[in-house]
């Protein structure tokens, strides 16, 4: 327990940071002599370089976290401020899962569990993530074994089916904060069902985790977690400026420390560090892409493994996604907790997620993004995978267009598996799009 | 002729509510005077101008439901109810209350995921008062307590004669598709006429086995398409357990007594057999599974599913491996609520009924 406990402190604090920017210095001498990034887009971010020695660090750091700390997996939408103070390094299935889709690696993982009996038809996330379970293959070097397992199904019910799949593999306890589907407002009862399984999840991490939560370090947590969503909102808010200083396509990738690391101080700082980046290209009027002539919104999970040629082919067009209300998403419930309340905002925070929320609640925020954002269309990703995201966006494309008067395209595809994805015919149908903009 | 039956019941003072699958208290509906006539599908592919709404990677039951519905297929009822059974139902209640197409009262019941925690309980407890205020609006008229322990006493003698007919059913001197038949018949009848068929089947009940086929066991959604049940029979197979959302999932056994209504109410629902679709653990309901099976002497378990149905898709590979591992043969069906049994799968059930008689 001592040595690894060790290990796993070097890898974070010494180790990591050490390799990395040695790392940083090979690929900036081979870089040197060389001009900015040619192509469509605009000069590369900066904080860039410092997201990656983040995520790799964090990575890193959970090779060895097993045995050294409690771990706990967690979905997207858990409250995972209550998880900190207990010493838990949190593991996000769903952002492993994404960086196997960049990577393109989920097929061959998919295989492995549709041998087992999976359907391809179940959400690629999940397939991703079993399949890295079953065949321990992963982009990361290795992913520490769970302790305990942390689902919340404001996001989906399919998480809950497939951590009770992970809950019967490592047989581990498996928590769960089922929040009540919001339907205009929330009901008398809804707020104080959540509440209450948050004071019961935290009793059982606390038993994991060998220790009680200390209502300051919670407090201390909650502040940060709040500050974190305000930053990441910040950056995205850039967006507003004309031309918008990065694309939709980047803030998919940079909004990692805000799912995975919110509400530790390295999470903040990097955001604070982005935020200035993206704030001084906009007083220098640099844009994400070369020619910015039109501006889309972009809804639903990004398609991780076609992500460079969707934003080539839009940005030679001069298009870009100013905002995606996927990465929105991730400013808007976080700055609702409250260190004064940390149960009771939290429970509020995490039924309000734009997935817990009826279409019309859906259609309002898309109606407020387009028109914050100056959006002149829209690309709904159909995305098979995720029905609670996909549900709807047929009556949603009719609604937009109707009421916004822009170019609404539905494009069906998958967010990380490819084989869901005809990429002639779809690339034909968003240059079709594209087109008709004139 | 269900539209018939559910305008005499109308006139007869009742009130008539469209449900979509699959949990609900039908006890509440029937203290309320409300007869509920659930929804699955329709079977057949999605007809009129709701079938394009639904992305084609949704499940046919929900996809159907809506082109059915936006068709005016629950102009014969006073509203429909949408319990939150999985992302689709969900995404359906949300489509159907903020777009239209639907005629009547949109109503909505969610039950508690997870098991029987304390803050599980005072959720469904909550839920079922905010229900029963909703079916209070629609009949004009407030729910007499009374009522609610005379039918929760009534399902529960539902649950004991369905028990009997289902843990019997080789002493039961019917075919399968006959059973089920009736058993499905109480997806849409008045309870207390339903209670008297299923008596009325009970008294048949043989001392001793009459079935010739090979006993399986089945696991899925719902026994669509109908003629399932024939191509089984062909095949020289019956259903001697029955783990269908639609129909064994829901009987009771273990009826708790007495007490406050609603909370015994809370009490049954919590008591139900294992369902992915109420978030139970998978240990549980595969030990529920395996318990079936030893009890029913099945040879072979079919597991029906629904194309594109999470709940049941994630379990299926345990399912398979905890069968396996007892040396018990698993055949995976799978459906899009077609009308017809398609030939392929008559082909493997056929195939599947030919290596289970072999093994016999
Ligand atoms: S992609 Fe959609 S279905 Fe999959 S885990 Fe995320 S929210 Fe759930
Ligand atoms: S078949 Fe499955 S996915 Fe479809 S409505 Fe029923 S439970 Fe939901």
């Amino acid at each position: 327990m001592i040595l690894r406990r060790t290990q796993y402190e070097l890898a974070r604090r010494v180790v990591g940071p050490t390799l990395l920017r040695l790392e940083a210095w090979q690929k900036a001498r081979a870089r040197s002599g060389r001009g900015p990034r040619g192509g469509p887009f605009g000069p590369p971010l900066e904080s860039t370089r410092k997201l990656k020695e983040l995520l790799s660090l964090h990575y890193l750091a959970g090779r060895y976290a097993d045995g050294a700390v409690p771990v706990a997996w967690v979905t997207s939408g858990f409250p995972v401020e209550l998880l900190r103070p207990l010493g838990f390094h949190a593991v996000y299935p769903e952002n492993h899962a994404a960086m196997c889709g960049v990577q393109r690696i989920v097929p061959e993982l998919s295989d492995a569990v549709e041998q087992q009996g999976y359907s391809r038809d179940l959400c690629s996330y999940a397939r991703t993530d079993l399949g890295s379970v079953v065949t321990g293959k992963t982009p990361a070097g290795r992913l520490p074994r769970p302790d305990l397992l942390c689902c919340c199904t404001n996001i989906c019910q399919t998480v809950l089916y497939w951590y009770k799949a992970l809950a019967a593999h490592f047989q581990v306890p498996l928590v769960l904060v089922d929040t009540p589907y919001v339907y205009g407002e929330v009901r008398a009862h809804d707020l104080p069902y959540v509440r209450a399984q948050l004071e019961e999840l935290v009793a059982v991490a606390e038993r994991v985790a060998g220790r009680r939560v200390d209502p300051e370090e919670l407090r201390a947590v909650t502040v940060r977690a709040r500050e974190g969503s305000r930053l990441w909102g910040e950056c995205l808010a850039t967006s507003r400026a004309r031309p918008a200083p990065w694309t939709g396509f980047d803030g998919f990738f940079h909004m990692a420390p805000i799912v995975a690391l919110r509400g530790g101080e390295e999470c903040n700082a990097y955001y604070r560090l982005l935020r200035d980046e993206l704030q001084d290209r906009v007083k220098r009027g640099i844009g994400g892409i070369r020619e910015e002539r039109h501006r889309l919104l972009w809804d639903n999970l990004p398609m991780w493994f076609a992500v460079r040629e969707l934003s080539t082919l839009l940005a030679e067009r001069g298009f870009n996604f100013a905002c995606t209300s996927y990465t929105n998403a991730w400013a808007e419930a976080g700055v609702q907790v409250d260190p004064a309340d940390p149960y009771g905002s939290a429970a509020r925070a995490y039924t309000h997620v734009i997935l817990n929320q009826d279409l019309s609640n859906r259609l309002g925020i898309l109606r407020r993004l387009a028109r914050e954002y100056s959006c002149d269309g829209a690309v709904l990703h159909s995305d098979r995978s995720c029905k609670p995201y996909s549900i709807g966006q047929v009556d949603l494309r009719e609604r937009l267009a109707r009421e916004l008067s822009v170019k609404v395209l539905l494009l069906d595809a998958d967010h990380s598996d490819p084989r869901a994805w005809a990429a002639e015919p779809g690339e034909n149908r968003l240059t079709a799009f594209m087109e008709s903009f004139g | 002729m269900r539209r018939a039956y559910i305008e005499r019941q109308r006139q007869a003072g009742r009130r008539a509510l469209a449900v979509l699958p699959v949990h609900h208290p039908r006890e509440l509906l029937t203290a309320h005077g409300v007869l509920g006539v659930e929804l699955w599908g329709p079977p057949g592919p999605p007809r009129g101008d709701g079938a394009g709404r639904l992305q084609a990677y949704v499940c046919a039951v929900a996809r159907n439901a809506l082109a059915f519905l936006q068709a005016g297929g629950a102009r014969a009822v006073d509203g429909v109810l949408f319990p939150h059974t999985c992302d689709s139902i969900q995404g359906l209640a949300a489509l159907a209350a903020d777009f239209g197409g639907v005629a009547g009262r949109t109503l909505v019941f969610q039950h508690p995921r997870g098991g029987a925690r304390p803050s599980a309980r005072a959720f469904a407890l909550a839920e079922l008062r905010n229900l029963s205020s909703a079916l209070a609006e629609l009949t004009g008229a407030p729910l007499d307590p009374a009522r609610l322990g005379w039918a929760l006493g009534l399902h529960a003698e539902i649950d004991a004669c369905r028990a009997a007919l289902l843990d019997g059913r080789a002493r039961l001197p019917m075919d399968d598709a006959a059973l089920y038949a009736l058993l499905r018949r109480g997806e849409w009848l008045w309870p207390e006429e339903h209670l008297a068929e299923l008596g009325a089947a009970r008294a048949l009940l043989a001392p001793a086995p009459v079935q010739r086929g090979v006993p399986v066991l089945v696991t899925g959604y719902v026994p669509e398409p109908a003629g399932l049940l024939p191509a089984l029979a062909g095949a020289g197979l019956y259903l001697a357990a029955d783990d269908y959302a639609a129909v064994g999932r829901r009987v009771v056994r273990a009826v708790p007594a007495g007490g406050e209504p609603f909370l015994a109410l809370v009490e049954r629902m919590l008591a139900a057999p294992p369902c992915p679709t109420r978030g139970t653990d998978q240990g549980e309901r595969i030990r529920w599974l395996v318990g079936l099976a030893e009890r029913s002497g099945a040879r072979g378990v079919l597991v029906h599913v629904q194309k594109f149905c999470e709940p049941e898709l994630f379990d299926v590979p345990a399912i398979k491996a905890a069968f396996a591992g007892r040396g018990l043969p698993v055949l995976v069906l799978e459906g899009e609520l077609e009308r017809e049994l398609s030939g392929q799968a008559e082909t493997r059930l056929e195939a599947f009924g030919e290596m289970l008689r072999r093994a016999a």
